[in-house]
C-alpha cells in the first residue's frame, strides 16, 4: 500500500497541532517518523487512524482521497495500529482481544471461540509471532501483550499499512532486538510499517527514510545513514550534544549502604529479597533491570515510603529505620520519584509551590504556621532561572508545563538544598532530547560535588552514558555489579536472571538472534516467565502514562 | 506457544508459604463468636428443642432436635473453621472453610431462634419464600450488572423500582391485566434510566449524583401521584398474577408440585420466580458468549481498547443503560403485581441499594447475583417468619435489621476487595487515551 499525506492539518482551538504535513509511505518501506514528545506525531498518528479528524488536508491510498470518520473506517482501509500505550483488554484473553470489535460469531451474535482461537494462531503462524490464543493479557509479560497488539493490529481485513507509536518504550533490550526483526520481516512480506519514535539508535537501525516533525512541521527527511547528532539536532532545532563529558569518579566514603533489605507486599511476594547495595559519594551507581524486578518498592524504602521486613538502610553511617520520609529529606535524601505525575509533583498547585514541596514548612518560606508567598515567589524566580524552567510565570499551574519543564521543576526542588545522597529513578523518562542533556550534566555536576548518585533506569542507554559502575537487579536481588565497559550482551542477560558466570561466558550473538525464534534463547525464555510474578509489571495502560499525558498537553488537546 | 505464568522456581519452603492463607482478625473473631454462641447455647437452652416440619407436602413428618447440643455442635464447628482461618490453610481450601464456617454459625443461630415455644422449623415455606423474597434483589442488581459491566454506575435502582411499582399497578388498574402492568413497569423503569443514560454518555455528568437525583426524583414523583391517586379509588389495584402451579395442573404436571422441598421451591411459585431465575441464564450467557457481551464488558473495562477496534462506546453504554432500566423496572412490578399489594409511599424501603450490594456481592457476574440473591432472600424470609411466628426472643426492629447487617458483614468480611469494571462510573470522551 502507498500513503500519502497532503497538507494534513490539525488545529486545537488557536493551537496548531500538526501543521500541513507531508508524507510519503511506499509499498514494504518503513518510514520513521522522528520527533520530541509535543511535536506532534501522536496527533499525526491518531488523523491517519480516525481517532481525530484533520482540519484540512488529505490522506490518499494509492492514489484514492480517502477520510476517516473512526478506526473502523481505518481499519477497513487496510490500516493497523500499534498504540504506545496498549489497547488491550487486561481480564480478556489473547483471542477476544483480537476479535473484539469483528468478533467471529456461529450466527445470532452467538461467538465462536473456536474461529477466534483459529484465526489468532493463524495470523500468529503467518508472520511467525507465537502467541498462546487462550493466555489472558493482564498476566502476559509486557513484550508479550505487544506481540498481541501487532497480530490485533495484522488481523485487519487487509492489513497492509501498520502504525507502530513509539512501540519501544516499555521494552527490555532483548524484546527491542526482537521487535526490530519483526517488523523488517513484514515490511519485507510487503507491509509498509509507519514508525513512530524519539530513540534515535533504533530509528537508525531499522528505518528506511526519516521524517523529523518539530512543532507540528515536517522539518527534515534524513536517510538512515544520518548520523544521530544529525537526528538529534533536527528533532530539536539546534546543536545537542548525546555524550556526556565526565572525569572519572572520585568515590569517597559510603553514603547509602543496604543490606540484606527484604520488602513483601500485599500479595506475599518478595519484591525485594535480600538486596544488598552501596552507593559512595561522588560516584553515580546506576541500577540496571527490566521494569518490575524491584526497583520501585527500593526507591520507595530508601524514602522510606515502604516498611522493610527485614535487613537495614544505613544513610551517612545512620540506621535510618526509625526515621520517617520527611526526616530523611531534611536530613539530606534527595528523590527524583520515577512516576512524575503522582509522586513528583501536584500538577494543579502552580510552579511556585510545586518548588517548596518539601521545605513549606521551614523557614524562610514559613513562619509561624503561614507560609510566606513572597520568600517563595523569590525562590521560584531564581530556580526558574537557573534551571531553564520554560513557563510563563512562577504561577502557572505545574499541569500546564511539558513533560521535561515538569521534570525539571523537581529536579530544581531536589537540587536546591543541601543534599548527601541522591535516588534518581527515571530520571529523563518521557523528557525530550534537550531536556535530558540537562538534567545528565546536572547529575554529573551533583556527583562531582560529593553526592552520592543512585540513578535507577529502565534504559540501558542512560545507564551506560551516566554510570560510573552498574547494579543489575533481577526479581528482588542484586544479581551483579559490573563496571561500566562491561558489553551489553551480558547486561542483557543479567537482567533477564542469567548468573554472573553464564552471563559472562555465553556467546554473545546467541542475543541477537534473528527473527521469533529469538525467544527460544534462555534468556528470552526466562523474560516471560519471570516477568509476570514481578507485582508492577506495567499492564496495558499502567507505566508510561507520563509521557503521554505530557504529550496530550503540549498538543493542546481541549479535553 | 507455552507462556508460563507461574512465578519462577522458588525454594519449596517458599512455596508452601505462598499457598497458603492466614486471617488472624477473622479467623478469631469466628472462633470466639461460635465458642461463645456454643457456651452460652449449653447454658441457656437448657431442654429447648427444634422441630422441624415440611408443613406444604407432609404436613404429618415432623422431627424434632434437642436445641442445645445442636446450637452447640454447630457453632462448634464454626469455632473450629475459624481457627484454622487464624492459623492458616491452603488457598485453595480457604474459601469453602469460610463460607462453612459462616454457614454453620447462621444455622446455629437459626436453629436458636427456632426452639422458642410454638415456634417450628417449616422447611418447605422457609425455602419458598426465600427464593421469593430474593427476586427485588436479583433484578436490581441484574439491571446494575448490565449498567457497570458497559461502565455506567447505576445507583438509582431504588428508584427505578419505585417507578416501576408504582406504574406497574397504574396500568394494571386501567387495563385491568396484571401482564399490561408489567409492561408498564418494564417502561416506567427504562424511562428512568434513559434519563441516566443520556446524563452519563451524552452530557458525561457525575454518574453517583445523578443516580442520587434519580431516586430523589423517583420518590417524589411517586409519592405525590400516590397521593393524587387516593383522592380516585380504583387506580391502585394491582390484580396480581397467576401461580405456575394451576397452569402445571392443567397439563398434568400437578404432581411436581408435590414433591418434596422440591415441590413448593420450584414448582408452587409465582411467574416472577421464572422470569428471574431465566434472567440469570440469559444475562451470563449473553455477556460470556455473545458479540454484544463482549464489547461491553471490554467497553467497561476498557473503552479506548474498544473504541479503537470500532464500537462505538457512548452508543453501546446508552443503549445497555436503558435496557437495564426494563429488567430493574420489572423489579419494581414485583413489589405491587407479584405481592398483590397496593402501592405506597416509599414501598421499596432500600432494597434498590441492598440490590446494589448484591451485584457487588455476586461480583458483577449474574450467577454471583442469584448466589448472593439468595443469601439475602433467605436472611430476609427467616427476619420475616420469625417475627410473625411471635414471642421471638429478639425485638422485631432488630429481625428486620438482618438483611442489612447481613450486607455489611458479607461485604465487609467473607467478599473483601471485589474487583468492578475497571471503567465503571469514568466516562468515556473518543480520543481519551
Amino acid at each position: 500500500m502507498r500513503l500519502e499525506l497532503r497538507g494534513l492539518t490539525k488545529k486545537f482551538g488557536s493551537f496548531t497541532a500538526d501543521d500541513n504535513i507531508d508524507l510519503t509511505v511506499e509499498p514494504g518501506q518503513i518510514h520513521a517518523v522522528l520527533g520530541e514528545n509535543g511535536a506532534g506525531k501522536s496527533t499525526l498518528m491518531n488523523m491517519l487512524y480516525g481517532i481525530l479528524e484533520p482540519t484540512s488536508g488529505e490522506i490518499l491510498i494509492d492514489g484514492e482521497p480517502l477520510t476517516f470518520s473512526g478506526p473502523s473506517d481505518a481499519i477497513a482501509a487496510g490500516i493497523g495500529m500499534v498504540h504506545q500505550h496498549f489497547k488491550l483488554v487486561g481480564p480478556f484473553s489473547v483471542a477476544d482481544n483480537v476479535q473484539l470489535g469483528r468478533e467471529h460469531t456461529r450466527g445470532g451474535g452467538v461467538l465462536s471461540a473456536k474461529a477466534a482461537r483459529e484465526a489468532v494462531l493463524d495470523v500468529s503462524e503467518r508472520y511467525g509471532l507465537r502467541l498462546d490464543p487462550d493466555a489472558i493479557c493482564e498476566d502476559l509479560p509486557v513484550g508479550v501483550q505487544q506481540r498481541v497488539e501487532i497480530v490485533k493490529a495484522l488481523s485487519g481485513p487487509e492489513t497492509e499499512l501498520l502504525i507502530l507509536d513509539e512501540p519501544t518504550a516499555v521494552l527490555t533490550p532483548a524484546e527491542i532486538t526482537e521487535l526490530l526483526e519483526i517488523m523488517r520481516s513484514l515490511a519485507a512480506s510487503g507491509t509498509s510499517i509507519l514508525f513512530i519514535s524519539h530513540k534515535l539508535k533504533e530509528v537508525q537501525a531499522v528505518a528506511d527514510t526519516i521524517t523529523v516533525i518539530r512543532r507540528g512541521k515536517v522539518v527534515a527527511e534524513l536517510e538512515p545513514t544520518a548520523s544521530e547528532t544529525e537526528m538529534a539536532s533536527a528533532m530539536v532545532g539546534r546543536a545537542v550534544t548525546l555524550t556526556i563529558d565526565k572525569t572519572p569518579a572520585e568515590p569517597g566514603e559510603p553514603r547509602l549502604e543496604i543490606e540484606g533489605l527484604t520488602v513483601v507486599n500485599g500479595a506475599g511476594v518478595k519484591v525485594l529479597d535480600g538486596l544488598d547495595l552501596t552507593v559512595h559519594s561522588g560516584e553515580i551507581v546506576g541500577l540496571a533491570g527490566v521494569e518490575g524486578n524491584g526497583q520501585t518498592e527500593l526507591a520507595r524504602t530508601i524514602l522510606g515510603l515502604l516498611k522493610p521486613d527485614a535487613g537495614q538502610i544505613i544513610i551517612d553511617g545512620v540506621n535510618v529505620r526509625s526515621h520517617t520520609p520527611s526526616r530523611r529529606i531534611a536530613d539530606g535524601l534527595g528523590y527524583i520519584p520515577e512516576d512524575r505525575g503522582r509522586d513528583g509533583v501536584i500538577a494543579e498547585f502552580s510552579v511556585a509551590e510545586n518548588l517548596v514541596l518539601n521545605q513549606y514548612k521551614d523557614m524562610p518560606y514559613a513562619g509561624g504556621g503561614v507560609v510566606r508567598a513572597d520568600a517563595i515567589r523569590q525562590r521560584a524566580l531564581g530556580s526558574i532561572a537557573e534551571f531553564d524552567i520554560r513557563t510563563q510565570s512562577p504561577n502557572e499551574l505545574v499541569s500546564s508545563l511539558s513533560g521535561g519543564n515538569a521534570q525539571k521543576v523537581i529536579i530544581a526542588r531536589e537540587f536546591s538544598r543541601p543534599r548527601h545522597l541522591l535516588v534518581a529513578a527515571q530520571p529523563t523518562r518521557g523528557v525530550d532530547v534537550g531536556a535530558t542533556e540537562f538534567i545528565h550534566q546536572r547529575l554529573v555536576t551533583e556527583r562531582d560535588t560529593g553526592t552520592g548518585v543512585l540513578l535507577i533506569s529502565s534504559e540501558l542507554d542512560e545507564i551506560y552514558a551516566m554510570a560510573d559502575r552498574i547494579a543489575v537487579i533481577y526479581n528482588g536481588r542484586i544479581v551483579g555489579e559490573v563496571a561500566p565497559d562491561t558489553p551489553r550482551e551480558v547486561i542483557g542477560r543479567l537482567m533477564v536472571g542469567a548468573s554472573m558466570e553464564d552471563a559472562e561466558h555465553a556467546d554473545p550473538d546467541e542475543v541477537e538472534v534473528t527473527g521469533p525464534e529469538a525467544e527460544e534463547t534462555p534468556a528470552a525464555e526466562a523474560a516471560e516467565t519471570s516477568a509476570p510474578e514481578a507485582d508492577d509489571t506495567p499492564t496495558t495502560d499502567s507505566g508510561t502514562s507520563e509521557s503521554d499525558s505530557n504529550d496530550e498537553q503540549s498538543n493542546g488537546g481541549d479535553r | 506457544m507455552a507462556v508460563d505464568t507461574a512465578p519462577a522456581p522458588a525454594t519449596p519452603a517458599a512455596l508452601l508459604d505462598e499457598k497458603r492463607t492466614r486471617k488472624p482478625i477473622g479467623g478469631a473473631v469466628l472462633a470466639v463468636i461460635g465458642a461463645v454462641i456454643g457456651g452460652f447455647a449449653l447454658g441457656k437452652l437448657g431442654d429447648r428443642s427444634v422441630t422441624f416440619t415440611l408443613n406444604l407436602t407432609l404436613p404429618d413428618a415432623s422431627w424434632t432436635v434437642p436445641a442445645a447440643p445442636t446450637v452447640a455442635i454447630l457453632a462448634a464447628l464454626a469455632a473450629a473453621a475459624g481457627i484454622l482461618v487464624a492459623i492458616g490453610v491452603p488457598t485453595r481450601w480457604f474459601k469453602l472453610i469460610m463460607a462453612a464456617g459462616a454457614t454453620c454459625l447462621a444455622l446455629s443461630l437459626l436453629c436458636w431462634a427456632m426452639s422458642q415455644e410454638g415456634v417450628v422449623f417449616r422447611i418447605e415455606s422457609i425455602l419458598a419464600g426465600a427464593l421469593f423474597l430474593s427476586l427485588p434483589y436479583m433484578f436490581g442488581a441484574l439491571s446494575g450488572v448490565v449498567c457497570e459491566r458497559s461502565g455506567v454506575i447505576n445507583i438509582g435502582i431504588e428508584g427505578q423500582f419505585l417507578m416501576g411499582a408504582f406504574f406497574g399497578v397504574l396500568v394494571a388498574s386501567i387495563t385491568g391485566n396484571s401482564y399490561a402492568g408489567i409492561l408498564g413497569a418494564m417502561i416506567a423503569g427504562s424511562l428512568l434510566t434513559l434519563l441516566l443514560a443520556a446524563l452519563a454518555t451524552r452530557y458525561q455528568v457525575n454518574q453517583v449524583v445523578t443516580g442520587v437525583i434519580l431516586n430523589l426524583l423517583a420518590l417524589g414523583f411517586t409519592g405525590f401521584m400516590y397521593d393524587q391517586l387516593k383522592k380516585t379509588p380504583g387506580y391502585n389495584n394491582p390484580h396480581g398474577v397467576s401461580n405456575i402451579s394451576s397452569w402445571l395442573e392443567s397439563i398434568g404436571l400437578g404432581f411436581l408440585g408435590d414433591i418434596p422441598v422440591i415441590g413448593p421451591v420450584l414448582f408452587r411459585q409465582s411467574i416472577f420466580v421464572y422470569v428471574g431465575l431465566g434472567l440469570v441464564a440469559v444475562i451470563w450467557f449473553l455477556l460470556y458468549r455473545t458479540r454484544w457481551g463482549l464489547r461491553t464488558r471490554a467497553v467497561g473495562e476498557h473503552p479506548a481498547a474498544a473504541d479503537s477496534m470500532g464500537v462505538n462506546v457512548n452508543r453501546l453504554r446508552f443503549w445497555n443503560v436503558a435496557a437495564a432500566g426494563l429488567i430493574s423496572g420489572f423489579g419494581g412490578a414485583f413489589f405491587t403485581i407479584a405481592n398483590n399489594l397496593a402501592f405506597n409511599k416509599n414501598m421499596t424501603a432500600g432494597l434498590g441499594f441492598v440490590a446494589l450490594a448484591v451485584m457487588i456481592v455476586g461480583r458483577w457476574n449474574p450467577l454471583g447475583v442469584l448466589a448472593g440473591a439468595l443469601i439475602f432472600g433467605f436472611t430476609t424470609q427467616v427476619s420475616r417468619y420469625l417475627d410473625t411466628a411471635g414471642n421471638s426472643i429478639i425485638p422485631g426492629e432488630f429481625l428486620q435489621m438482618l438483611p442489612y447487617a447481613v450486607t455489611l458483614v458479607v461485604v465487609a468480611g467473607l467478599i473483601g476487595k471485589a474487583k468492578a469494571p475497571a471503567a465503571d462510573g469514568v466516562p468515556y470522551n473518543p480520543g481519551d487515551k
